[in-house]
């Protein structure tokens, strides 16, 4: 007679805590949210032909976004609705990666057998979360923008790709003196009749700001009737769509004044495709006021001193872009090498070689050199993580093909 | 003992196998026969072996790169004439085969011969309706002479069809422009050497009726210094004899025939750069921009020798031809250009893909004999036959991506083609690897056939893409390091996955088709191989995918742009995760794993092949034509799995009161 083993015994009821555990760490649940990872990806990947990376990737990776409705418009022969393509909501994907991140501590690090069988999964488990943690913190804290420099030129600055600022500066002896910066995110929100107000201890005034567009231009009343929209000084924002190209797009708001004693000024419109900011008097002192894309310091100079851009002889396919660069910092300089391949990494920020220019430029013309650049905390953490993967998945199959051989060869053994 | 339904099963299987490998021969046959009947080129005559091997390593700058004249040759034919060989007659009608080399001295020194060559392929009689010239038949071979009446007409349509974006073209449109495209390019090698041949009429040279004599253009290049001179003197009001503004002016336009392409002539000096085509040449000379004028003249001396030859005086044009080589060679050479150039040209006369095409082949049928003698002893002789034509196939695809390498300097992946044929070994490889552990004559037939499929599709898309592979990479590709961990890796997890796809496909069938009999232990071997290749996917896909990124975060900042490719790579990972998870919970046994399996060839074609026609990041490879093919790879994909799961239910069905397996 068969002894009883431990699952033909009567088991206890679970508990609601036990049951939310089961479930949370189970394979079951880790199966789904990888699948649903992969449409996911897989729908991100399709729509960004037709509406551009980064509004693909704020509609499916996004924290703000629970859910998604794919796009099938790209299917001819779907079936549409109302003359809309039918679809279906699936879980947004940043919340789909916060599950999986969940399952995985639980089932592949709390739950998960431990023995040496089961230690190279364990790792590779923890290099995977390390790996998501990493995406996160670089998708939270990690800053991107680019400097532009001409040869013999020098530069401190860095413009962000997308974000749009409000500067508020005091004019002094014909230049700014003091810049005061209203961020993107205190802003981007101001739709649809929102107003917020930014109180400035420094000036003698505050500025409201209302009607934010991520993408327009201003238009005069007299080159084009507005469809509503509300006019300032006879111009108006004319929002539109926004671009494949999200760098492209330039953004819109309106603004007023607001005197100490309450009362306010007219509105006046700032766009980020204006060529120059609003210019105001206050009493004697004159402000300007402007939308651009937010400049940020770097802790050190860059002076582009020759740039080199390389083709294979014969073609225009590039070779090598070099630009050589001198780092200034406190009066010491440093002469530096950036080109493809080859960023230079210091005081935690990544120079690129991006791009350069005039286009088609010809011999002894003075060139631009265009560097991406970074700050990203978690810049060598995915490299660290990758090679927690790769020894634990290396330590699984090894010990499985182990297996796999031994087994293998005691059957042909037998069999003989 | 198998039983009578496995028997008959076996034979249904093999009429099916020997009609598609029929199907796939006859497929070879039709695709790589010249189109049309024969041609006969009137006056032709065979140019001796020694004068084109002399030939054939003619070092060229084109692409980037220094290469023989007979790899430039071979991909202007394959662009032209679809193919790297070209058939005609001669007076007698005795057949002559043309390789690149060949066609190409025919067309740049016997420029009447070569335009009776059918040297233009035309897969749509509607493109020469089009420009008014009579189609012979759907598809043909046509020669630059039975084009010429259609020629002013199809340069007045390339240019209309030009400007509309390659997407929105129809196909006759797009071959239009393609066909013009191709006629322009011959007619420059056509007119490469008119200078040499014709020379410069001396107006008033010719008395009492004669007509006037001919000059050589290097002689008329001796004078730039005083053509300058009296140049100048014109520009500050002085006149300019006009004999001599006559021989400028004839001489600029005849070097203006010989600007576009063909780049032969290196710097002086040991200097790296930009060679000159003759045309170039010559214009530098007369605007005294050539340091060297001297030994320019030289070279162009050389041509004018070689290419004024009659077809009877082979032996002379070979001792200036030589002399030619020599001077390009010791130039070259000094600026350490051209120390692959006999390899190059050896790599392309071996022909190593079509070898291996040809053991793959053989392997297939002596596969399908295996798998039908079953394990008796002619079985075995099978299996040994197998293993050697696969190993042999897989021996060429291992000297071809070697030599390669050492030509092109880096590692074996660098651009799509170098996928397929990378992919072909390394399938072929596993399998092989997979058979030694497994030891069932699977995963060894399965081997030469999925070779075999892979060197199709390479040649496939060299035709259809005509350009030369291994011409040197972009800037931000150029890292031997990471080409060698990330690109392998992420290759080598795509070959992982289409074997374990194929191994699956394999189980389908034999269980569909009830092979399988109740061999419990062929289904368990099947089982694990296939389990052990979605790991093998899974690690090296994951790994590969992370290189990519830990790549793109030290060339551009970023560890993962949502990059179709990457994101391709991406899918490939959770596929084979949600396959290994739902497996280790019970949800998929052996029927529902092989299932999935079956399926990864889908999300590895997508990953491989696909995002390359979305036509947008940083892998676009602007293609427009193929998607068909990967539809219809899509739809056989999912009929066998339908067939997969149809068996499936069928198999629980006759068992009852089984859980299945």
């Amino acid at each position: 007679m068969p002894r009883p083993t431990n699952s033909d015994l009567p088991q206890p009821p679970k508990g609601p805590l036990r049951t939310a555990f089961d479930f949370l760490s189970g394979f079951g649940l880790a199966t789904i949210l990888l699948l649903i990872l992969g449409l996911l990806t897989w729908f991100a990947t399709l729509e960004q032909i037709d509406h551009g990376l980064y509004p693909t990737l704020r509609k499916y990776f996004d924290w703000r976004e629970w859910y998604v409705l794919p796009d099938f418009s790209w299917l001819d022969w779907w079936p549409k609705i109302g003359g809309n393509p039918l679809t279906f909501p699936l879980p947004g994907g940043y919340w789909t990666c916060a599950l999986l991140l969940v399952n995985m501590t639980l089932g592949g690090v709390i739950r998960i057998r431990k023995g040496w069988k089961s230690v190279g999964n364990l790792i590779a488990h923890f290099g995977i979360i390390f790996m998501l943690v990493a995406g996160g913190v670089a998708h939270h804290y990690s800053e991107r923008g680019n400097m532009a420099v001409g040869e013999g030129a020098e530069s401190n600055v860095a413009e962000d790709y997308f974000e749009y600022v409000v500067e508020v500066a005091e004019i002094v002896d014909g230049k700014p003196d003091k810049v005061l910066v209203i961020r993107g995110d205190r802003i981007e929100g101001l739709t649809d009749g929102a107003s917020r107000v930014f109180r400035f201890p420094d000036l003698p005034f505050d500025v409201e700001v209302a009607g934010y567009l991520e993408n327009c231009v201003p238009v005069s009343v007299n080159e084009r009737a507005p469809a509503g929209e509300r006019v300032v000084d006879d111009f108006y924002l004319m929002e539109k769509p926004g671009e494949k190209n999200a760098e492209a797009n330039t953004a819109g708001c309106y603004a007023r004044v607001l005197e100490r004693d309450g009362s306010k000024g007219d509105p006046f419109i700032l766009a980020g495709a204006s060529f120059h900011p609003f210019t105001l008097k206050h009493g004697d002192r004159v402000f300007t006021v402007d939308m651009r894309k937010r400049l940020w310091a770097m802790p050190f100079t860059v002076r582009l001193d020759e740039f080199d851009a390389r083709f294979h002889p014969g073609t225009m396919k590039p070779a090598k872009f070099i630009s050589h660069i001198t780092r200034i910092e406190d009066g010491h300089e440093a002469p530096v090498v950036i080109q493809m391949n080859e960023p230079m990494r210091y005081e935690g920020l990544t120079f690129f070689q991006a791009s350069y220019g005039p286009p088609g430029a010809m011999p002894g013309q003075k060139m631009y050199s265009v560097f991406e650049i970074v700050r990203n905390p978690a810049d060598k953490w995915p490299e660290y993580s990758l090679y927690i993967v790769s020894f634990g998945m290396l330590v699984t199959f090894l010990t499985k093909l182990g297996g796999f051989v031994v087994t293998s060869t005691r059957k042909r053994s037998n069999h003989a | 003992m198998p039983d009578s339904s496995s028997k008959v099963g076996r034979v249904i299987a093999l009429v099916l196998a020997v009609l598609a490998v029929a199907g796939l021969f006859s497929y070879l046959l039709i695709e790589n026969m010249p189109k049309g009947s024969l041609r006969t080129v009137p006056g032709y005559a065979a140019w001796s072996e020694e004068t084109l091997q002399l030939a054939e390593t003619l070092p060229i700058q084109d692409g980037g790169r220094v290469k023989p004249l007979s790899t430039y040759a071979g991909f202007a034919m394959l662009g032209m004439h679809g193919a790297r060989s070209m058939k005609i007659a001669d007076d007698k009608g005795a057949k002559i085969k043309l390789t690149p080399t060949a066609w190409m001295l025919d067309a740049l020194v016997r420029p009447m011969l070569a335009i009776e060559q059918p040297t233009f392929r035309i897969d749509n009689s509607k493109v020469l309706e089009a420009i008014g010239v009579e189609p012979r038949g759907r598809r043909d071979r046509y020669s630059y002479k039975d084009l010429e009446a259609g020629r002013e007409k199809l340069g007045e349509l390339a240019q209309t069809y030009a400007p509309i974006d390659a997407k929105e073209r129809d196909p006759v449109q797009t071959q239009i422009v393609d066909l013009e495209t191709n006629v322009r390019s011959y007619e420059s090698l056509l007119g490469y050497f008119a200078f040499a041949r014709n020379g410069i009429t001396l107006v008033g040279s010719g008395k009492e009726g004669q007509p006037d004599s001919r000059a050589n253009v290097s002689a008329v290049m001796m004078m730039a210094p005083e053509i300058q001179k009296q140049l100048q003197q014109s520009q500050h009001g002085g006149g300019m004899n006009p004999n001599l503004r006559g021989l400028l002016d004839q001489v600029l336009e005849v070097a203006n025939y010989s600007r576009a392409g063909l780049p032969i002539l290196p710097p002086f000096g040991g200097e790296k750069g930009s060679w000159r085509n003759a045309g170039a040449a010559i214009m530098q000379v007369m605007s005294g921009e050539d340091a060297n004028a001297a030994e320019t003249i030289a070279d162009i001396e050389v041509m004018e020798s070689f290419a004024r030859h009659n077809p009877g005086e082979e032996a002379a044009f070979r001792t200036d031809l030589a002399t030619l080589r020599e001077r390009i060679i010791t130039r070259a050479e000094a600026a350490g250009e051209s120390k692959h150039v006999e390899l190059e040209a050896s790599y392309f006369r071996r022909n190593w893909f079509l070898n291996a095409m040809v053991f793959f082949l053989v392997g297939t049928i002596t596969a399908l004999a295996m798998w039908t003698a079953g394990r008796h002893s002619l079985g075995q002789w099978f299996s040994w036959t197998t293993l050697g034509f696969t190993l042999a196939g897989l021996a060429c695809c291992v000297a071809a991506i070697t030599t390669r390498c050492i030509i092109m300097e880096r590692p074996p992946v660098g651009n799509l083609y170098d996928t397929i044929i990378f992919i072909a070994s390394s399938v072929v490889a596993f399998a092989l690897i997979v058979e030694w552990l497994v030891r069932r004559r699977f995963a060894l037939g399965i081997a030469p056939v999925l070779g075999l499929l892979l060197i199709i599709l390479a040649r496939r898309y060299e035709v259809g893409d005509a350009k030369d592979h291994l011409d040197p990479l972009v800037a931000v590709l150029d890292s031997n390091f990471w080409l060698t961990i990330h690109v392998i890796t992420i290759t080598l997890g795509y070959s992982a996955g289409l074997l374990s796809a194929f191994l699956s496909t394999g189980y389908v069938f034999l269980r569909g088709f009830g092979l399988i009999g109740g061999d419990q232990n062929l289904r368990r071997s099947l089982t694990r191989a296939v389990y052990g290749m979605l790991c093998l996917t899974l690690f090296l896909s994951l790994v590969g995918t992370v290189l990519g990124g830990i790549w793109a975060n030290y060339s551009w900042g970023r560890f993962w742009g949502w990059d179709p490719k990457e994101n391709g790579a991406l899918l490939i990972v959770l596929w084979t995760l949600a396959i290994l998870h739902a497996r280790l919970g019970g949800y998929l046994r052996e029927w529902g794993l092989h299932l999935a399996s079956v399926f990864t060839a889908v999300v590895v074609t997508f990953s491989w092949w696909h995002v390359n026609f979305l036509g947008v990041g940083l892998h676009n490879y602007g293609f427009t034509s193929g998607k068909g093919a990967i539809w219809a790879f899509y739809a056989a994909m999912l009929g066998v799995l339908g067939f997969g799961v149809f068996a499936m239910v069928l198999s629980r069905r006759s068992k009852p009161g089984r859980m299945p397996s």
